[in-house]
């Protein structure tokens, strides 16, 4: 008789099974009660954290990251949610220029303890800084004009400047440089001196907790999964709304919405445009605003090699004036995103909407038409538009370049669609092999001087556009410029060159939405790198 | 089967070098691809300055030695990734591979005997579902529908906010949280697991109801039925004892098959249910270009497409001494 065994086996193991799948449908029924948000003693954000490789500030360079370690960390100075342009005090209440600027002097405050009850004082200022400058990772190009620091006494710091004509306090205000406990750091294996880079080993602790002064501090880190904080029970700025945070993984954005429809989070970081439209007029969620400083922008290269007719001039300044900026921003963004003039964002140097009124490019189709036929292309010319298949925003590149190449359809400029892979696209990019390109820009901090000296070195480049002496020359004094109206000037006659030069065209600067219950109040946004104040948000009174 | 695995790792290694990219591109940011010395460091550190046979090389010996190198973009053994996902992607499928299993080959078999009745409309029905509803569209529906509309489901995740993991021993929460004794921990694993391994076991159920349902019929028709039938033994004997061992032989093949099709293509899956697991590993690798994650994956995906095949062959031995005796 073939398989009587076999069916015996069969049998027994399909009655295993049968249980097995019973106790989980059981299990599942007794489960049903969904998860506690409403608990106010946690704060639970949804968000997509699967680009986080390291929170190690001195290692750290992912766009989500940054949410935790500005809760779990504060610097030197920080900066106020829309005011870019100036950093306020935070560990430090004062500092003041030596020897011409080589030298920076800070006062630390006296009353800051670090998260496990020990003291901050300047020998901690000193170590994060110094094993930023030594362990050498992505952060330390942000610090490239530090040259040391030196401890003056307990509560005192010296920060010795390369280059005193070269912006740095805006930058001391990025997650980059948070101020950690050399103590704790120490004990885990972390060295700030030369060598540093081969010999420090505290970025696996640094990775699961923190050793900072800021609300909260970190518990857990589990990959794709979350994110646990903890309230700081030392901390200076008063006490801590909530006992715990936990920032959950939730990657696609419609599971996001149910999440918060539900109740299990209390905001949604990543909803797209239409999801966020059917909330608008919920009574139950309230979106936070905020607006950006990263935005959406369309090279064309400057090189006749790559493609003759946008070689000229006139023919790049008669794209620039065929593009429905207006119809982008309210159909594609749902009107949720404002256009700077060229390469700053609204917010820093000088760069506002009344200056894109002023000097920015505008849809006006004869003046198009009348720059085409000045460079000797009446009838138009084409030229490949290259972009990642990715989304952005919550809207995808590939609508962006459709509604860009029926816009320019209109005189007479045919434009070839080329998606292509995102590290694909970037490598071409950054080689200068693309005629244009539509991508993103997200700023490590807002630093003007970061944005106007890419745009003439690196970004120029890439564009193929050998940029005149006197273009360098107005952005290193605009960079030298203390004075803020003056380096506003500065600036705007710096973005006058790159409008005459037609190789940036800015699309859109989106305004972030977080849609948020109303079990939480006070979820201020910023755009200064962080995303959200943590400290702020507070269980609804 | 080493002949097997080398091959399968030397192509995917070649196709992984032949994409026109840089990888260091999908890990620096823009400030530091521009800096050279950065960009050097990038590169020494993982080898990637080395010529493309070396780094092959490399990568085998390492792998004699049971290392897998480190990841680019996760800056850690490759092997600790991918200890870390695996047993959320293995818990995932192995569950969804039993709900196939069970309901599909019972399905296919009353389908089969029933033919043309109700029973057998509705179950073709089904499997027709199973096999063509896209993955993202089902996820997202059962998502919406039980999460969202009935709230009789968790949400997505492995376990609700309020739960912590249980003490790791193998991963797997399940078996974890039964060894720890937390037993409300286990149920709300569990809960968690019902809608994203029934939306997986979708397709495979689809396939296995539907080959069950042909092995039988086939079976039904030969002559040792119409002996037996003869004879005047029970149909119940005759379906259980004769026809379905026979009928069994080409569901095993599809689901060995199933399993390791489970294992490795849950992308879709693990992405709208936020699940921490393999599947999600690898696109992001394969999106930027993580050479040492991509290899790493690609063998332990050739084992398991190894292992599982010999499994399906040994058990033919079971079902059909006729294959021993050959």
């Amino acid at each position: 008789m073939p398989g009587l065994r076999t069916i015996a086996r069969e049998k027994s193991g399909r009655s295993a099974l049968r249980m097995l799948v019973g106790g989980l449908v059981v299990a599942a029924f007794a489960a049903m009660a969904p998860a506690q948000a409403q608990d106010k003693q946690v704060l639970v954000l949804g968000v997509d954290i699967s680009d986080a490789r390291n929170f190690d500030p001195a290692r750290m360079a992912d766009y989500s990251s940054p949410i935790t370690n500005g809760a779990v960390y504060d610097s030197l100075v920080t900066q106020k949610p829309g005011a870019y342009e100036d950093v306020v005090p935070s560990l430090a209440t004062g500092w003041e220029r030596l020897d011409d600027g080589q030298r920076i002097r800070f006062t630390l405050r006296d009353d800051v303890k670090f998260w496990d009850g020990s003291p901050l004082t300047a020998e901690d200022v000193k170590f994060s800084l110094d094993r930023l400058l030594n362990v050498k990772d992505q952060p330390a190009v942000y610090a490239q004009n530090l040259e040391k620091t030196e401890v003056v006494d307990e509560h005192t710091v010296d920060l010795y400047i390369k280059n005193p004509a070269e912006p740095i306090m805006i930058n001391l205000a990025a997650p980059a440089f948070a101020i950690y406990s050399r103590a704790m750091t120490e004990a885990q294996g972390g060295v700030s001196t030369p060598g540093a880079e081969q010999e420090d080993k505290a970025t696996q602790w640094l990775n699961q907790n923190s050793a900072g002064t800021g609300p909260y501090h970190m518990v857990q880190w589990e990959r794709n999964a979350q994110i646990m904080l903890q309230k700081n029970p030392h901390y200076w700025g008063g006490e801590v709304p909530f006992e715990r945070v936990v920032i959950r993984h939730i990657g696609d954005s419609a599971a996001q919405l149910l999440a918060l429809e539900n109740g299990d989070i209390d905001a949604a970081f990543n909803l797209t445009t239409e999801q966020l439209a059917t909330l608008e007029d919920s009574a139950d969620i309230d979106i936070a605003r905020g607006l950006s400083l990263d935005y959406v922008y369309m090279t064309l290269t400057s090189s006749p090699e790559l493609n003759e007719a946008l070689g000229k001039t006139e023919n790049r300044l008669a794209v620039a004036h065929a593009i429905d900026y207006d119809g982008i921003i309210e159909h594609l963004m749902g009107g949720n995103a404002v256009r700077p003039v060229n390469f700053l964002p609204i917010g820093v140097g000088g760069s506002t909407e009344e200056l894109l009124e002023r000097i920015g490019y505008r849809e006006d189709l004869d003046k198009s038409r009348e720059l085409l036929a000045a460079a000797g292309n009446p009838d138009g010319f084409s030229f490949q538009l290259s972009y990642a298949n990715a989304a952005i925003v919550g809207t995808s590149y590939q609508l962006l370049a459709q509604k860009i190449q029926s816009d320019l359809a209109r005189v007479g400029i045919t434009v070839e669609l080329n998606p292509m892979d995102q590290v694909q696209l970037r490598t071409q990019y950054t080689g200068g092999e693309t005629q244009s390109v539509i991508t993103f820009w997200n700023p490590p901090s807002p630093e003007p001087q970061l944005w106007a000296s890419a745009s003439i070195e690196r970004v120029a480049k890439r564009v193929r556009w050998e940029v005149p002496q006197e273009v360098k020359d107005v952005v290193a004094a605009a960079g030298a410029e203390p004075e803020p109206a003056k380096r506003a000037e500065l600036y705007t006659e710096y973005t006058e060159m790159l409008q005459a030069q037609g190789n940036y065209i800015l699309l859109f600067q989106p305004i972030y939405r977080i849609a948020t219950s109303q079990a939480i109040e006070d979820f201020n946004l910023t755009a200064a790198g962080w995303q959200v104040q943590m400290g702020d948000i507070k269980p609804s009174q | 089967m080493v002949v097997m695995i080398v091959l399968a790792t030397l192509v995917v290694f070649l196709i992984s070098h032949l994409v026109p990219a840089d990888p260091i591109l999908a890990q620096l940011g823009d400030m530091q691809a521009a800096n050279p010395a950065m960009v050097a460091a990038y590169r020494a550190r993982w080898g990637l300055d080395l010529p493309v046979w070396q780094q092959y090389l490399i990568f085998l010996e390492g792998l004699v030695h049971g290392n897998f190198g480190v990841s680019i973009s996760t800056q850690r053994p490759v092997l600790d990734d991918i200890l870390q996902y695996a047993p959320a992607t293995i818990e995932l499928s192995t569950i969804a591979f039993l709900l196939s299993v069970i309901v599909g080959v019972p399905l296919g078999v009353i389908a089969a005997v029933r033919r043309d009745s109700w029973i057998d409309h509705v179950a073709r029905l089904l499997s027709l579902i199973g096999v063509s509803a896209p993955t993202f569209w089902l996820a997202f529906v059962v998502l919406a529908l039980f999460y969202g509309g009935l709230q009789i489901a968790p949400g997505p995740g492995r376990l609700d906010v309020v739960h912590l993991p249980p003490p790791f021993v193998t991963g797997l929460y399940l078996v974890d949280s039964a060894l720890a004794g937390q037993w409300d921990v286990f149920r709300n694993a569990a809960a968690h697991l019902i809608l994203p391994s029934t939306v997986l076991a979708a397709t495979t159920l689809g396939l296995i109801t539907r080959t069950t349902r042909a092995a039988m019929l086939e079976a039904l028709g030969q002559d040792y039925v119409r002996v037996g039938r003869a004879k005047g033994l029970k149909e119940r004997t005759i379906i259980i004892r004769h026809a379905l061992p026979n009928a069994l032989i080409p569901v095993v093949t599809l689901g060995g098959l199933a399993y390791a099709v489970l294992l490795s293509g849950t992308v879709l899956t693990e992405t709208i249910f936020s699940w921490p697991g393999l599947g999600r590993y690898t696109f992001r690798s394969a999106v930027s270009l993580d050479f040492p994650a991509i290899m790493g994956i690609t063998f332990l995906v050739a084992v398991v497409y190894l292992v599982i095949n010999l499994i399906v062959d040994l058990s033919y031995a079971l079902l059909d001494p006729r294959v021993v005796r050959q």
